[in-house]
């Protein structure tokens, strides 16, 4: 009944949108329109399938073309959004909107995935044989929905390790070496307790803060748990009860740490100022960010890269291949989506733009374990990143709720480690009140 | 006395113009030249509203390192923009002048029928008596306080069914005429065009349609070249709705630039030299529109 | 005033034979002509606006009274709850005040700067042209440049005002922090884009003012000030209320500034700078993705935009008439004052 009532609607307006404007509608070119979820694969048919993505998958041109090799019937074309957000709004509206529109496959960053596994009826499943055992669990448990099925293929991963100023290091006399300051750090069993004590020495013999933001800090820390503000039933713990939010919350904004913060909201144009002035010695660092540390730090040399992470491995970010449902080639288009995560390719992918490929078999691959970073001090950051990706041991679960829940905790960070204008107590009471009114 | 427009049809615009201007210069109060502090005044407007294009050139100028180690890396811009200039123009994940194209069709065609059905609209708003007419202008002006963001949805919906998706139409056709320009066109018709005109001509026998086009359009010229020229400008930067219905296979201007930034790694002078690029037309628009304004303004005051 | 058939152009439109003294045909015509060409006038925007206007706002209404979310569609008939929802929540008072406070500190100073500028534009200058556009520029600049250089200047530690503001002694502002400072940093982006374009628009209204009445003015021994106040303005009163509406409805739904103010786009870690159309957008696009609530938002802006706009409409309306504004015999006898003087010089 409330499906027809819709597609009713949506089928008048259109109707009428058409007789007012009393044009012939040409022959729709969207797949999406007729919804004929998986469409055999017929392989003699020469089709063309799309390919949404955004900032930088490392899909050049002349890889896609080489998909013409094994399927000589398919030119594949690519479509670009240039940031993560301008993609989600044009996902989310084109879903809103019934489908039309869409590329025959989406990518999707990993922060989308609850709300898409909540809707996972309007995508392909991707379950396959093929590609069983291509990733590890936490990459994949994600993007699976509450009856088994796969909604996406992951791409790339962000395995965190530490970054860290071996001149500012040097200064406070701390050793530089990348070896040695991953054994400082605690080495394979490294602590949080770890990370601030050494942080403690570093800020008694320097200026500069230990790290960046006490929110990037509390991100690691609740990615560690395997459930933060939900139950596996997808129920909301409420978070005056959320003892682990709350330590966590605790942890970063107790004195000793905030003593070690820098105060400054990531991506701010503070935070981006602060690379040049010496701001912090170290940052929480997903392979990804290496960019973003590069960039803002030119004339900086000094930059490393060490092999640990506090409380074990650690995942920030990464993306995945989806195929929406409503898609005239869904078949083929998962076929594409296959291959385009394939360990092979995914290297290829690495070799273009840099980009973590999340298959285990590729983390063997030579071209990725010889990999270096000339900013950082020629780091091998292909091995020390592979290592990051094995030690992720935690699957954090993320139900319908956890942005909303999420963001109330980190205003309240912001508050106490950025604006500084509130104490951790009064802040936090002001998170248990915005989670009140979230109603749920 | 005759009056300029009678000058204007009897002996052409060239004409009309120079007898206004003869009127203006025989009248000796209003038209002195002003006092310097009032050109220091708007040489301060005007320095301000460059600093940003300023800016961009600089940026655009520098290397990322410079960029990232002061908020003036330099202070002038120089060459090596011109190398960034090549670099947007034959960037890889879009075609330059299709995008620049696409940007000249949409703002084109939605700029001239702007002008068009919103003269039309403000002349019979402001000038005609007809039943409902108050009650429909309101309505006109109540359209304007529907938020946007919240349209794309259903927008969306209407022109999926209609297959626009991806084609130009589909960022011209719901932007053909808007609410600001009727609404403008309205306001300056009240003013600008005395009653007076329009009765003449009807006396006259002339239809509707031809008052329209002999009076009113005259009158409006003006205030359609700046209708124009907002309009043009407003579509050109326009970014969200284009972003939804078009991709970077058939892009405007403005995704194409946001596109140079497809990284964790973004190149503020490539996209700076992108964004100068994307104004540079509009620059050139200034100059030709600038002068058509001021003449507009000179040849369309019209005298009752 | 001359009484000349205009030239005029090819024209199948024109039924009527000139001077035509017959009555039938023609003139049945000739007031069908009158009747009906206003409609067909204004039919374009509406027909127009049927097709993609009116069909989004209704959807919205119909949306608003359903459980709705963004990906998942529609759900139960909920009545007015979305409604009492948005009532419900401490966020929507919060962007209620954000956003008049915002749009005050835009529209107040813009519209006053907007009209000086234009008076200062509206001499015998020289280059005219070159002011005109000049006073534009800001308007064609890409967002994203202006975005860039705002961020820089209001940056809280290392922002260039925060440094002048130091280096002369004062204390800094935290720009990000306090609600009236981010309203402050907010507005002078919404200025500093469209000062230009209103004052060019009051300009062209200025334009269409009959210079004889300033000849008349100065023969009566008005200075300037007494001149714009006594001529300029309830010439332009139409003008005035135009800007005032546009800018009221424009002010009332700013989106882009708060939403780059920050590099989350949440309007500040106690919302301290939320628009309600920034309140709207990720009450649908993210956290939630509840559109249902989002469409309930919608109306109310819509309603309240509307009932400020007529507010205002009638409050200018007031001014504009009276205020002194010279009335029409009172400008007759002023051109026959200036007619004269000039017959006899």
């Amino acid at each position: 009944m409330r499906k027809t009532t819709r597609k009713f609607l949506a089928v008048t307006a259109g109707v009428a949108s058409v007789a007012l404007l009393a044009t012939a509608c040409s022959g729709d070119e969207d797949p999406g329109d007729a919804t004929s979820g998986g469409a055999t694969g017929d392989s003699s048919k020469p089709i063309t399938l799309t390919v949404a993505t955004f900032n930088n998958f490392g899909y050049t041109d002349e890889l896609l073309a080489e998909y013409k090799k094994t399927h000589p019937n398919v030119t594949v074309k690519q479509t670009v959004a240039a940031k993560s957000e301008d993609a989600r709004t044009n996902l989310t509206t084109k879903l809103a909107a019934g489908g039309a529109g869409l590329a025959d496959v989406e990518a999707i960053e990993i922060d989308w995935l609850p709300e898409l596994v909540q809707s996972g009826d309007k995508f392909l499943d991707l379950n396959s044989d093929e590609v069983k055992d291509r990733w590890l669990e936490f990459k994949t448990k994600p993007a699976t929905t509450a009856d088994g099925k796969l909604i996406g293929y992951g791409t790339d991963v962000g395995p965190e390790a530490i970054c860290y100023r071996s001149d500012l290091f040097k200064a406070a006399g701390l050793p530089t070496d990348r070896a040695e300051v991953a054994e400082l750090l605690g080495g394979e069993n490294a602590t949080w307790d770890d990370y601030f004590k050494v942080g403690k020495t570093f800020a008694d013999k320097s200026d500069s803060a230990w790290f960046d933001s006490a929110g990037a800090i509390y991100q690691a820390l609740i990615n560690q748990q395997e459930f933060a503000y939900e139950n596996a039933d997808g129920s909301v713990v409420p978070l005056a009860d959320n003892t682990t939010a709350q330590e966590a919350y605790n942890t970063v904004t107790s004195d000793e740490v905030q003593a070690l913060s820098a105060h400054l909201g990531q991506w701010s144009e503070d935070w981006t100022a602060a690379f040049q002035k010496d701001g912090f010695a170290t940052m929480l660092c997903p392979a990804w960010m290496t960019g973003p540390i590069e960039q803002n730090s030119g004339g900086i040399t000094g930059w490393d890269v060490a092999d640990v992470f506090p409380g074990g491995g650690g995942n920030w970010g990464g993306s995945y291949l989806t195929v929406p449902a409503a898609g005239a080639n869904a078949e083929a288009a998962k076929e594409l989506a296959a291959w385009l995560t394939s360990p092979e390719i995914q290297i290829k992918a690495f070799e273009n733009a840099g980009t973590f490929p999340s298959q285990t078999e590729a983390l063997q691959d030579p071209a990725l374990t010889g990999a270096k970073n000339a900013f950082f001090n020629d780091a091998p950051v292909g091995e020390i990143f592979g290592n990051r990706y094995a030690a992720i041991k935690v699957t954090p679960f993320k139900g319908p709720n956890y942005f909303s829940v999420h963001t109330t905790v980190t205003d309240a960070i912001t508050k106490v480690d950025v604006e500084q204008s509130a104490d951790a107590q009064t802040a936090w009471q002001g998170a248990l009140d915005a989670f009140g009114a979230l109603g749920l | 006395m005759s009056s300029i427009p009678a000058i204007q049809q009897s002996a052409g615009k060239g004409a009309a113009r120079a007898a206004a201007r003869r009127a203006n210069r025989k009248v000796g109060g209003y038209d002195r030249r002003p006092h310097v502090v009032i050109y220091v005044l708007l040489a301060l407007v005007v320095l301000i509203g460059l600093l940003p294009l300023y800016y961009t050139l600089v940026i655009g100028s520098s290397d990322p390192v410079a960029i990232a180690q002061k908020a003036l890396p330099q202070l002038f811009p120089d060459l090596s923009i011109f190398d960034k200039f090549k670099e947007v123009v034959n960037a890889q994940s879009f075609s330059f002048w299709q995008a620049v194209w696409n940007s000249v069709i949409i703002a084109v065609v939605v700029s001239a029928s702007t002008v068009m059905f919103s003269t039309l609209a403000g002349f019979a708003f402001a000038k005609l008596r007809f039943p409902g007419r108050r009650g429909l202008l309101v309505f006109v002006i109540a359209t304007m306080a529907v938020p946007t963001q919240l349209g794309v949805v259903p927008l969306y919906i209407v022109m999926s069914k209609l297959g626009w998706i991806g084609h130009l139409q589909a960022v011209i056709v719901p932007s053909l005429v808007g609410a600001f320009g009727v609404f403008w066109m309205t306001q300056y018709l009240e003013e600008a065009l005395p009653y007076e005109l329009i009765e003449a001509a009807r006396v006259d026998g002339a239809s509707m349609f031809r008052t329209f086009w002999a009076i009113a359009l005259p009158a409006a010229r003006p205030a359609a070249a700046m209708l124009a020229l907002f309009t043009f400008v407003a579509q050109w930067v326009n970014f969200f709705w284009p972003s939804i219905v078009l991709n970077n296979q058939n892009p405007t201007l403005p995704l194409a630039v946001r596109l140079l930034q497809q990284n964790y790694f973004v190149d503020y002078s490539l996209i700076m030299a992108g964004v100068f690029l994307m104004t540079l037309p509009l620059l050139v628009l200034f100059a030709f529109a600038g002068r058509q304004l001021v003449a507009g303004i000179m040849a369309g005051a019209v005298k009752g | 005033m001359p009484v000349k058939s205009p030239v005029a152009p090819e024209d199948e439109l024109d039924p009527l034979p000139p001077k035509t003294r017959r009555v039938g045909f023609s003139q049945t015509l000739s007031r069908w002509d009158v009747k009906v060409s206003p409609y067909l006038y204004i039919s374009p925007f509406f027909i127009l606006f049927l097709i993609t206007g009116l069909f989004p706002i209704l959807y919205t209404g119909y949306v608003s009274v359903h459980q709705w979310q963004m990906l998942q569609g529609q759900g139960d008939f909920v009545g007015f709850k979305n409604f009492t929802d948005v009532f419900g929540q401490p966020d929507f008072w919060k962007s209620l005040r954000n956003t008049f406070s915002i749009f005050l500190l835009s529209s107040i100073p813009q519209v006053i700067a907007a009209i000086l500028i234009a008076a200062l534009l509206d001499q015998n200058l020289r280059a005219k042209t070159f002011w005109r556009m000049g006073v534009l520029l800001p308007y064609v600049v890409a967002p994203v440049a202006v975005g860039l250089i705002f961020g820089r200047l209001f940056a809280d530690q290392s922002g260039l005002i925060n440094s002048w503001l130091t280096a002369i002694g004062l204390p800094a502002v935290q720009w990000h922090v306090s609600p009236l400072a981010s309203h402050f940093a907010i507005a002078t982006m919404v200025n500093f884009r469209w000062t230009g374009y209103n004052a060019l628009i009051f300009l062209a209204a200025m334009q269409a003012v009959p210079r004889e009445l300033y000849e008349a003015a100065i023969i009566d021994g008005a200075g300037r000030v007494r001149q714009f106040f006594s001529v300029t303005i309830p010439q332009i009163r139409a003008t005035v209320i135009f800007i005032v509406i546009t800018s009221t409805i424009g002010g009332l739904q700013i989106f882009d500034e708060p939403r780059v103010f920050d590099s989350t786009g949440q309007g500040g870690a106690s919302r301290q700078w939320l628009t309600m159309t920034l309140y709207l957008y990720n009450t649908g696009w993210s956290g939630q993705y509840n559109l249902g609530r989002a469409a309930a938002i919608a109306w109310l802006l819509f309603l309240l935009i509307l009932a400020i706009g007529m507010v205002n409409f009638f409050v200018t309306q007031r001014i504009a008439t009276g205020s002194g504004a010279p009335s029409k015999r009172e400008i007759k006898a002023a051109k026959q004052r200036y007619d004269a003087q000039r017959k006899s010089a």
